[in-house]
């Protein structure tokens, strides 16, 4: 009778654990509320817009301007409305509001992510 | 008597590819299909690193690289696209070295082994989203892709442990 888990097996999954852990409260800490939402389009900045004004972005990108994506800048969240991608990952992804977050659309070179300038008391006024 | 015996097994050895590709393929459609999101890209079963499992401990690690990227080419052929195929060829690469070396170490059993494959799987298509983007900052999603990864890594390594008792 062959043994079905190994002591190496439980040393891998504890030691698996440790690190989900540690990366969990190292993206935690840097992870404050932010307060700028920043658009990358083709590996260049496209436009920064303030979190706290609501906003609907269309973002033409592409060398024909072929790819269209809609943000929606809306209760100090952020999501994608739409995109002319075929995966629609980032329209099925979550709205984002915290800094560092981030909806990315690879088939259109897109990157929508939060940063948060200055003030760190956002989380107690709001 | 007149066939030789290389060509024999070489014939053989591409029916079993085949067969085990194609059980792959359907493995990697059910996944696609399955309508669930969890909200973060990349979490996900990988029921077809199953078949990549039972290759390489029933067979070879040559059998399991092809079976795999047999499997990730067509796949990306037909449901996932360009960049589907790229990002599952990286996670499958770093996946198979991993799992490769943990089994020549036989310290581990397959459910080990399939754990930090899927793990690994896991890091690679980070590495390669890094990459494309340009952006480090997408390593965000390490602590929850790592914890699917262990997870799923889990029930498929119990899944091919069964299936391979099995097929004894």
């Amino acid at each position: 009778m062959k043994q079905y888990i190994k002591k190496a097996d439980i040393v891998l999954l504890i030691l698996l654990i440790v690190v989900g852990v540690i990366s969990t409260v190292f993206v935690m800490q840097s992870r404050s509320t932010g307060n700028t939402v920043i658009i990358e389009s083709d590996g260049n900045l496209y436009g920064k817009y303030s979190l706290y004004e609501d906003r609907e972005i269309t973002v033409k990108s592409g060398n024909k301007r072929q790819n269209i994506n809609v943000v929606i800048i809306d209760n100090n969240e952020v999501v994608v409305k739409e995109s002319s991608c075929k995966n629609q990952v980032c329209v099925r992804h979550g709205a984002i509001s915290r800094k560092g977050e981030s909806i990315i659309c690879l088939p259109n070179r897109l990157v929508v992510r939060i940063e948060g300038e200055g003030g760190g008391y956002d989380s107690i006024t709001s | 008597m007149t066939a030789s015996p290389r060509n024999h097994s070489n014939a053989q050895w591409v029916a079993r590819i085949a067969i085990m590709a194609s059980l792959a393929l359907i493995f990697s459609y059910i996944e696609a299909i399955i309508p669930y999101n969890p909200g973060v890209p990349g979490i996900k079963l990988g029921i077809a690193n199953a078949v990549t499992i039972i290759a390489l401990y029933k067979f070879s690690a040559r059998d399991a690289l092809a079976v795999s990227v047999i499997r990730i080419l067509l796949a990306g052929l037909l449901f996932n696209g360009l960049f589907g195929m790229l990002y599952s060829l990286a996670g499958a690469l770093l996946s198979l070295i991993c799992m490769i070396i943990l089994k020549k170490t036989k310290a581990f059993s397959i459910i080990g082994v399939s754990m930090a494959g899927a793990v690994f799987h896991n890091l690679g298509q980070l590495l390669i989203a890094a990459a494309l983007i340009g952006d480090i900052r997408i390593f965000f999603y390490f602590p929850v892709l790592l914890f699917s990864g262990i997870v799923a890594g889990i029930a498929i390594g119990i899944a091919a442990t069964l299936m391979l008792r099995i097929l004894k």
